[in-house]
């Protein structure tokens, strides 16, 4: 017999971990679906390897079980994306696909929990009254969100405190408070903890930033200052992006809210677990459960009235394609990701990079969003400039290094000798506009172990998007300049990955059907019951990090489905 | 000798030449060959880069195409300046697709650096010869808020390994 749940949650990362959390307090009963491990803090108790985490990463699905392909436009064919280190082992490992397991992309991130400002809600409008509608790029499938900054508001505040997210407030009820922020939007309080000990390097980002006139402020992370809600304080291991966390310092739904979950009686969590599709009604208006399969490839089947796809943009993407729910042709349309342009110092003084989280320093907003500083470039919208203190490990400063330098011999040997313990990086994630040229859909040739087709992803970076990195380049070699940098260097400005944990935009959120793929609370059109979440539901991209934006609509989905399911869950059918 | 899971002694002595080219050693100052970085290589080759035995099994074979217009056995035995030739010119063309010996260089390159800097408990990287050229202190448990001031000297915090934490928390692995 067909076994029942109440609800499915596919994929126990970020939002499916809040949502099973959610749900099961409210007293659904919810079946939980993860294809990667349910990990215990004993697997991660000694993880300070960076072969093993970093370079062969230990939390990633490889290309070989999840291949991801890629081409840069409709004409070529697509190939195998050489992510987690490539075929021969000799890329850049950085830019793969998120961690898998309980806590999914929350094990691996540095923990940088930026809100996005009120007008990255309204990025069209507020182009089109700066510039006029002429200045967006050729192809540009530009919306504004169907929801408002004020409307998430309470739901940012809500994933910090329930999260746990420490910092420095800089607008409290548009109050501006020294040390914080003075560019973020209005927050209706401070964050539940101050920030955490900053990586030495920070120093002279700081002093040099205020020497430029600028606004430095602590970053917003996802890392425990000091013990809160039974976690304890971050101890700066330095093994923090890219790892999992050894003393549950670091905010992830392995330790927050999946816990919380099982806590109720009302979860059930299967791990190495994948769902291979959904299941609909005869006439396609409405889920009716999932198909997956355990570890020992049985096939099983369950239903339930309410699917919650929560396994990365990506991923969610291709459950919908491979499921056949695709109703206006908008699954997969308006493919986002991050430019980082890093840009990396070498500082007169030790930086000692290897101590303290990613992000354990500082960033400025002065040309951030819309207050972008008028420019040559045609740049439209601006993002933070970052400071990046800590995490750095010997290997990774390899692939970082200086382009200039010759990367074997003596002189290579030198360099790293001389300057590893003086690095400094700096990056902006710059925005890109959703186009009509940038879009994920099945590759016809490629196909996973389980007869799956791969995800494509088309997509090239636009001249705006290398244009930002250049603009952000010379603000950034301006600070480097002030901090006294002995060497700089920085990436190209169309650099070579397409793929990098900030993958967004591919089932977004709108109001009308042949433009969106889901409503404002992620509810996919013409499916009843189906949920699709994550940054898969992102309008637009400024220039911070996707995740506390993803957990606040995930917090702002579920309040929704409560609402409407009042205390009768088994009535959510007939929503 | 060190024992090997994968490459023959020959081979090994030929990677190990490779490598002391990437990370050459210097009077007071270990290199590649005194970390150990072949067996690293030897080590990752038998299991986790199994896949790549080929490619290393054709990169051998394409650098002993270039070492026998010079009369020797094999790379290992030419004299450096032209070790160092052959592979200046493999570095030049690492993306002609007929020239695999820039592709392999390349290869060997990542692998020399990542047992030079990778735990010891990876076969390379003995007495933490790469931790200490460039300062690195290994796999801390924490850093306290004292050592994360500016100005501190890392060399003075004594180097770990993961075997280290492991004996901490009183694990034996």
């Amino acid at each position: 017999m067909t076994e029942r749940f109440d609800a499915v949650i596919v994929g126990l990362g970020s939002s499916g971990g809040i949502m099973a959390e959610q749900l099961s307090a409210a007293g659904m009963r919810v079946l939980g679906l993860e294809k990667g491990r349910d990990h215990t803090q004993a697997d991660f108790e000694i993880k300070h390897d960076e072969l093993r985490y970093y370079q062969r990463g230990a939390i990633v699905a490889g290309v070989s079980v999840d291949p991801v392909t890629w081409r840069p436009d409709p004409g070529s064919t697509a190939r195998v994306l050489p992510w987690s280190a490539g075929v021969l082992g000799t890329d850049e490992p950085l830019y793969g696909l998120p961690s898998i397991g309980t806590g999914g992309g929350t094990l691996h991130w540095g923990a940088a929990a930026y809100r996005f400002r009120e007008a990255d809600f309204r990025m069209r409008s507020a182009i089109l009254e700066r510039f006029g509608e002429q200045a967006l790029p050729d192809g540009t499938t530009l919306q504004d969100w169907p929801l408002s900054y004020q409307d998430l508001e309470p739901y940012y505040d809500r994933a910090e405190w329930e999260q746990g997210v420490s910092g420095a407030a800089g607008n409290v009820g548009g109050e501006l408070r020294d040390g914080g922020n003075p560019f973020e939007s209005p927050r209706s309080r401070d964050y539940p903890m101050p920030p955490v000990t900053p990586g030495p390097g920070d120093g002279p980002f700081v002093a040099a930033t205020r020497r430029l006139g600028l606004h430095p402020f602590r970053q917003p992370l996802g890392i425990n200052s000091r013990e809160y809600r039974g976690r304890p304080a971050c101890v700066n291991c330095g093994f923090c992006h890219g790892y999992p966390c050894h003393v549950r310092a670091k905010s992830t739904t392995q330790v927050t809210s999946v816990p919380a979950a099982k806590a109720t009686g009302n979860f059930e969590l299967r791990d190495m677990s994948r769902v291979l599709r959904v299941l609909r009604s005869a006439d396609g208006r409405r889920a009716t459960g999932v198909e997956y399969v355990d570890a020992h490839d049985v096939l099983h089947t369950v239903e339930a009235d309410l699917v919650v796809l929560a396994a990365y943009s990506l991923e969610n993407v291709r459950l919908l394609l491979v499921s056949g729910i695709n109703e206006h042709g908008q699954v997969g349309k308006n493919f986002m990701t991050h430019n980082f342009g890093w840009f990396a110092s070498v500082l007169p003084d030790a930086t000692n990079p290897f101590m303290g989280t990613f992000n354990a320093s500082s960033a400025i907003d002065d040309y951030t969003s819309e207050i972008v500083p008028d420019n040559d470039l045609g740049v439209l919208w601006g993002a933070p400039i970052i400071s990046v203190t800590g995490d750095l490990q010997p290997i990774e400063a390899y692939h970082l290094m200086n382009p200039r330098v010759r990367k074997w011999g003596l002189e290579f040997k030198h360099w790293l000798r001389d300057n590893y313990t003086h690095l400094h990086r700096m990056y902006s994630q710059s925005t890109n506009f959703p186009s009509s040229r940038h879009y994920l859909d099945l590759d016809p040739a490629v196909k996973d172990r389980w007869g799956q087709p791969a995800i494509r992803i088309t997509h090239e970076w636009e001249d705006h998007d290398a244009n930002a990195v250049t603009l952000f380049g010379r603000y950034k070699a301006r600070i480097a300049q002030e901090m006294g940098a002995r060497e700089t260097w920085m990436d190209p400005a169309r650099p070579p990955y397409h793929l990098s944990t900030h993958d967004v935009g591919v089932h977004r959120m709108g109001e009308d059907p042949t433009s969106s793929v889901t409503d404002r609370f992620g509810s996919v059109h013409g499916c009843a019951g189906l949920y699709a979440l994550g940054g898969g539901g992102f309008v637009s991209y400024g220039g911070y990090n996707p995740n506390l934006t993803i957990q606040a609509l995930t917090y702002w989905s579920a309040d929704h489905i409560l609402d409407t399911a009042g205390t009768r869950p088994k009535d959510l059918a007939a929503v | 000798m060190r024992p090997l899971f994968f490459l023959n002694p020959d081979e090994a002595r030929i990677i190990d030449a490779i490598a002391s080219h990437v990370i050459p050693s210097e009077p007071g100052s270990p290199g590649a060959r005194e970390a150990g970085v072949v067996h690293y290589i030897d080590d990752t080759l038998a299991g986790f880069g199994r896949d790549l035995q080929g490619a290393y099994r054709s990169g051998l074979e394409a650098l002993q195409a270039a070492v026998a217009p010079y009369g020797a056995r094999t790379f290992a035995d030419l004299d450096e300046e032209r070790q160092r030739g052959i592979l200046e010119a493999a570095e030049a063309s690492p993306d002609v697709p007929d020239a695999f010996l820039g592709q392999f260089f390349a290869i060997v390159c990542e692998h020399v650096v990542q047992g030079f800097f990778g735990d010891p408990a990876y076969g390379g990287n003995v007495d933490e010869i790469g931790w200490r050229l460039v300062g690195y202190p290994g796999a801390q448990w924490g850093f306290s808020a004292d050592q994360m001031r500016p100005g501190v000297d890392a060399r003075s915090i004594p180097i770990l390994t993961v075997a280290d934490l492991y004996a901490r928390v009183g694990t034996s692995a």
